[in-house]
């Protein structure tokens, strides 16, 4: 099985070797990129991410052999031409979910989140944070990278993504009333949570 | 609840991507792969490299079909095998003869002011993946052909300007193929683009002469003497790689129409050094006109790679690669990739 950074060297020289990579990953930089702006714009981030990091291939780090955050990285400043689409999806969701909460006791809504309730108030707060935090957070939680890998995503340091991180989420918390969030939680929340569906 | 928890049950309900968007996804990005490469570096490799999936399943056919195969072995083995080392005697002739009038013929004078233009028109393979592409999906293929010209100025820090136009999909060889073009297009317009940068330096890296040699580096440094510029070639490539690729290397660089006639008359020698290359066709026909073709058999991709050569002038008419085999799309003797280049100076660029 070759790595990502095998497929980038030889894709230097045989250039047809590149659409490996596409086989790849495509499918799940289309997915997060669906999950965050719609279909519409998941065909036009996941062609143009690859097109982009095939006119950057001499710049890839071949020590690194895992090309997702690579991709995920040009992925996210792609999908910031789409930001409208996104924010209508955010917008939809937290409309969605405010109908049935009117039918609910409000009371028990923290007991037993629903999740089509949470998607509601998870929307609201995706909304309404700093871009640059829900690009870490759905980094973290939708394409499943390392703090790592965000770091390498979006080309700052690993505490800075801890910062970030711990920023969305405590935002998150508050509107779910989940409580606060301490270190511990922030770096076990991932074992907690395993990709159901990734 | 976690709170990333719920997070990632927010994303369970997106499905996956639809089969047919990846595969015209990876189709758009192979296209640009192989137009790119084509002028820029390496060789054919990517066209039949897109279609894998196709010729995996050609080669069961063929084998099964063993009259076919007899006919196109008769046929190869009349023309093309080597009689020693190097080329065939007579191969060797018009190549030294190009190379001679090469040297005789003047490079163009690009006055300040001025651009060398080099005219190219080349025909490359497309196809569509029908169905999941990862899963064995059929392919589907067809001819497009695109144009381009290149304006090199006088000082070669300047700014250059390349034209590229859109591709047209022009031969078909099924209704199917024919329907898939058009659908294919309408789904993904084709335009054109017109590029400029400074040292032709097109998507932020050097213009290439082959395999990863900048184009300056390579007219600069390549040795003149033919049997170190072939070793040089040689080892630019993998260790035991078909000599086929040699001449494919000499191909790419051939086609830039930037080689100066010293370093061209050179190539001309080194491919004359080339076991297994052979005249092919003295009245090869490409673009509508006619040269001499030189070629080189390609067993491992039932190909034949060719470079057609104006025997007055010396003149590279342009370059193509051939199938010796019938396959699933394309009949034996199609030129299913072809580039001819024409070289001129003007006094002015778009």
């Amino acid at each position: 099985m070759s790595t990502d950074s095998d497929i980038i060297r030889r894709s230097r020289d045989s250039p047809a070797v590149f659409g490996e990579l596409y086989d790849r990953h495509a499918s799940v930089i289309y997915r997060y990129a669906a999950r965050r702006a719609g279909d519409f714009a998941a065909d036009d981030v996941t062609s143009e991410t690859f097109l982009v990091a095939w006119e950057h291939l001499e710049a890839y780090d071949l020590d690194r052999h895992d090309a997702r955050p690579w991709l995920f990285g040009i992925a996210t400043n792609l999908l910031r031409r789409h930001h409208r689409a996104e924010a209508k999806i955010l917008k939809a969701a937290a409309r969605a979910s405010s109908r049935e909460s009117i039918t609910d006791d409000s009371d028990r809504i923290v007991a037993q989140v629903d999740a089509a309730v949470a998607t509601g108030r998870i929307a609201r707060t995706l909304r309404s944070m700093a871009a640059i935090d829900r690009e870490t957070l759905l980094l973290y939680a939708w394409a499943d990278l390392t703090y790592e890998g965000i770091a390498s995503a979006m080309d700052v340091p690993v505490g800075t993504v801890r910062s970030r991180l711990n920023r969305a989420r405590r935002a998150l918390r508050t509107e779910l009333n989940l409580g606060l969030l301490d270190e511990t939680e922030n770096d076990h929340g991932r074992l907690a949570a395993a990709p159901r569906n990734a | 609840m976690d709170d990333l928890q719920l997070l990632r049950e927010m994303r369970s309900d997106i499905g996956s991507a639809p089969s047919a968007t990846l595969a015209s996804g990876r189709n758009t990005l192979m296209t640009r792969i192989g137009s790119a490469s084509r002028s820029e570096a390496t060789t054919i490799t990517h066209a039949p490299d897109q279609v894998h999936p196709i010729r995996f399943r050609r080669r069961v056919l063929i084998a099964s079909a063993a009259a076919a195969l007899l006919v196109g072995g008769i046929v190869v083995a009349d023309v093309v095998r080597p009689s020693g080392p190097g080329a065939t005697a007579e191969a060797a002739e018009i190549l030294n003869d190009a190379a001679a009038a090469t040297l005789l013929t003047s490079d163009p004078v690009v006055g300040p002011g001025q651009y060398l233009k080099i005219d190219t028109t080349a025909v490359y393979v497309a196809s569509v993946a029908l169905g999941d592409p990862g899963k064995g999906g059929r392919s589907v293929e067809w001819l497009d052909k695109s144009s381009d010209q290149l304006f090199i100025p006088a000082d070669h820090a300047a700014e250059w300007i390349w034209n590229r136009e859109a591709r047209i999909p022009t031969t078909f060889f099924s209704e199917e193929a024919k329907a898939e073009a058009t659908k294919y297009l309408s789904g993904n317009p084709s335009t054109g683009e017109l590029l400029r940068a400074p040292g032709g330096n097109f998507y932020g890296g050097p213009r290439l002469l082959f395999a990863g040699l900048p184009m300056e580096e390579g007219v600069k440094n390549l040795p003149r003497d033919p049997q170190a510029l072939l070793d040089t070639i040689r080892k630019r490539g993998k260790q035991g790689r078909p000599e086929a690729e040699t001449l494919e290397s000499i191909a790419a660089a051939l086609r830039t129409g930037a080689v100066p006639a010293d370093l061209r008359a050179a190539l001309y020698k080194a491919a004359a050094l080339i076991p297994g290359v052979t005249v092919v066709d003295k009245e090869a026909n490409l673009d509508g006109k006619v040269g001499t073709a030189i070629g080189i058999e390609r067993p491992d991709r039932e190909t034949r790679m060719d470079i057609i050569i104006d025997p007055a002038t010396g003149l590279l008419i342009g370059e193509r690669e051939v199938t010796l085999t019938a396959g699933e799309t394309f009949p034996a003797g199609t030129a299913t990739a072809w580039t001819s280049v024409q070289t001129s100076v003007v006094n002015s660029a778009p």
